[in-house]
């Protein structure tokens, strides 16, 4: 076991104006409907139930986009599914070599005397994300996705099999070819200022392969346990919540996580955050900002 | 900004991200083979002894910081492959004690094979030790991964006691750099011969200081030789070239090295590795000069002669292998002496020799695909 501990500051163009929502859950935003943050995904509602988000911070060096899907949502004036649940479909295309070169020389070899490199590929990503409502303002969330590398060339780039947990399982789609997640997440809402969120991650990476060297295989790396379970605790404090208008809302969250062999995080597509996402419930008495 | 983000990320995980060596002496595991092997004589009166840089299982495959290529990590199949090799050697030879350096237990370029454990299963060798120079969860360089690389004593008599003693660290590079680097160590073995007991040392200097580490080293193993108490033999890679000469003597005086000692331009040597952290630092035999006074070598200094012609049955050491070829096209091949066996002054060796090639003491293992070293062995008359 190891413990992650990850400090990170959000910021958030929009407020709530019950508690904060409950980040990353099945919750799309109705039509028009955005938010953005340093360390969040950028992410515009283009309908009531289709919205696109991309993270500023990585989009740049491993460009990528996510769409989401609402398949069950409360509707203004609609029916409420028990529990409040929501029902949201994902699906995300990455390009990381672009990323991934930036990092020769520390995570991966220069390969300066060679032709040897991170090869191109695309990684596709899909995924079905359950939220329902407990209390007043807790939202349990249950996701299960999936990230596939495509090759676009050779590549000589191998896995990491770092004992941080973090990047292990950032690089493990592109470089084991596939890296599946099923988790659980429970967001507890403690006043208007703070929320609490316990996760739990079990991650299935693909194999270790083939090294290649000048385009041939010469022979399989060593295998490792393809699981990688995680646990994440968090929280989401407000600093100021001004009703909507500019970047005036300002957030800080602080998590703490522990992994079997790492601890959470997400492919760059898949780190979602409702900062200004209200739940079901909450968008009811929340602003439309943006 | 890389580093302030790396130990950020570093301080975020409960495992420790290097092992930074931090003791004087102290005692390390022992170890025993699983297999049956047969039994060596009782109270001997001789030792078969091996010394040999196993370049952690990586046979001719050439690494990044050799410039000759730029592998940073061996397939499974590369590394049992090698290893198979080089177990063929030892049985060849067959030694009753055997010091290997670079030996690797789960390090992600070798493989993660435990590498003491495989020498232990494969060959008559029956005990060992493995003294831990350098341990990281993750060397943040050319994405070498996981390490745990070393220097171990096995021995066909018992291990009755096994410790490592702390070398100097090198003190021209960074923190950072300086965390996650090897951290050199003396192996000491105490073996029971039945009737007698006797120590072993597996030593292997740094190669790459522009500090003098190197020679603080080199005189602290000698300081730790001169002080033991039971007869000793001493093995392993020290890095520098026998002092045939001064190498601070001017040219044409009587200690000059030119012409009887090469110090530069070995062929191995690549241009584009100069001014870089791999780049080959100034030889200064003379700081083995010590040994040859006070200790017995496995190679005098009369046998080993005068000249590249005289010394090259001797060499031990080639970066580039026979498969290679340098910029000016000449093919690899042992090209200076770094590697070393030393007893007792007074005390005798017969049958010494370094398994260069095939029909080296008879053997029939390829040795110079096998390693970036060749093994140096003797037979110690035990005083």
């Amino acid at each position: 076991m190891r413990t992650v501990i990850m400090l990170s500051a959000l910021c958030a163009t929009v407020a709530a104006a019950e508690p904060r929502p409950a980040r990353d859950t099945a919750d799309v935003g109705d039509r028009n409907a955005w938010s953005f943050g340093i360390f969040n995904p950028l992410r515009y509602a283009f309908h009531d139930r289709f919205e696109l988000q991309v993270s500023p911070l990585f989009f740049f060096v491993a460009p990528h986009i996510d769409a989401r899907f609402a398949i069950l949502k409360e509707t203004k004036g609609g029916n409420r599914y028990p529990f409040g649940v929501r029902l949201t479909a994902e699906a995300g295309l990455l390009y990381p070599t672009l990323a991934m070169r930036l990092a020769k020389g520390f995570l991966f070899p220069a390969w300066e005397t060679s032709q040897n490199d991170v090869g191109h590929m695309l990684v596709p990503r899909v995924g079905l994300v359950v939220s329902g409502d407990f209390f007043k303002y807790d939202v349990l969330t249950f996701r299960i996705d999936a990230l596939l590398r495509i090759p676009m060339g050779p590549n000589s780039a191998t896995p990491l099999n770092s004992f941080l947990a973090p990047l292990d399982i950032l690089f493990a789609a592109p470089l084991t070819g596939f890296l599946g997640r099923l988790g659980g997440a429970y967001d507890h809402a403690f006043g208007d200022h703070l929320r609490l969120r316990g996760e739990v991650n079990v991650y299935l990476t693909g194999t270790q392969g083939n090294l290649h060297v000048d385009g041939r295989s010469v022979g399989a790396i060593a295998e490792i346990s393809p699981w990688i379970a995680t646990a994440h605790l968090g929280r989401t404090t407000t600093a100021a919540r001004p009703r909507c208008g500019p970047a005036t809302t300002a957030s800080a969250s602080a998590s703490a996580s522990a992994a079997t062999t790492s601890s959470p995080p997400s492919t760059s597509s898949g780190q979602a955050s409702n900062q200004a996402r209200p739940t079901a419930r909450n968008s009811m008495a929340s602003p439309r900002c943006g | 900004m890389r580093s302030t983000l790396f130990i950020f990320l570093v301080l975020s995980g409960c495992e420790w991200a290097w092992d930074d060596q931090n003791f004087t002496r102290e005692e390390v595991p022992r170890y025993r083979a699983h297999a049956e092997h047969p039994a060596p004589a009782d109270n001997p009166v001789r030792l078969k002894v091996m010394t040999w840089n196993v370049k952690y299982g990586a046979c001719r495959v050439d690494f990044w910081f050799d410039f000759w290529g730029d592998r940073t990590q061996l397939a499974q199949p590369e590394v049992e492959k090698c290893l198979h090799g080089m177990a063929g050697l030892i049985r060849e030879y067959n030694p009753d004690v055997f010091m290997a350096e670079e030996i690797e237990v789960g390090s992600k370029r070798s493989a993660y094979i435990d590498m003491v454990r495989f020498f232990l299963e494969n060959t008559d060798l029956r005990y060992a030790m493995y003294g831990e120079t350098w341990d990281a969860s993750y060397v943040p360089s050319e994405g070498v991964g996981r390490i745990d690389l070393g220097n171990a004593i096995f021995s066909r008599y018992p291990i009755v006691k096994a410790e490592r003693i702390k070398q100097d660290d090198r003190t021209d590079q960074d923190g950072i750099t300086r965390a996650f680097y090897i951290h050199r160590a003396i192996s000491r073995a105490e073996i029971d011969l039945g009737d007698r007991r006797v120590a072993a040392f597996a030593v292997h200097t740094e190669a790459y200081d522009f500090d003098g580490t190197k020679q603080k080293q080199i005189k602290q193993i000698h300081d730790v030789l001169q002080e033991e108490a039971l007869p000793w033999v001493a093995g392993g890679d020290w890095n520098e070239l026998p002092p045939v000469c001064d190498e601070s003597a001017e040219p044409g005086s009587p200690d000059s090295c030119e012409g009887r000692l090469r110090l530069s331009e070995f062929l191995d040597e690549r241009a584009s590795a100069k001014g870089t952290a791999y780049e080959q630092p100034p030889y200064t035999p003379s700081v083995l000069k010590p040994y040859y006074d006070d200790f017995t070598p496995s190679i005098p200094l009369a046998r080993y002669g005068e000249g590249d012609d005289a010394q090259r049955p001797y060499f031990t050491h080639s970066v580039l292998g026979p498969d290679s070829v340098n910029d000016e096209g000449v093919a690899g091949w042992w090209n200076r002496t770094l590697d070393y066996l030393f007893i007792r002054r007074g005390e005798s060796w017969t049958d010494a020799d370094v398994l260069q090639e095939p029909g080296r003491l008879g053997i029939t293992s390829d040795a110079p695909r096998l390693s970036d070293h060749a093994a140096v062995v003797g037979t110690w008359e035990l005083p």
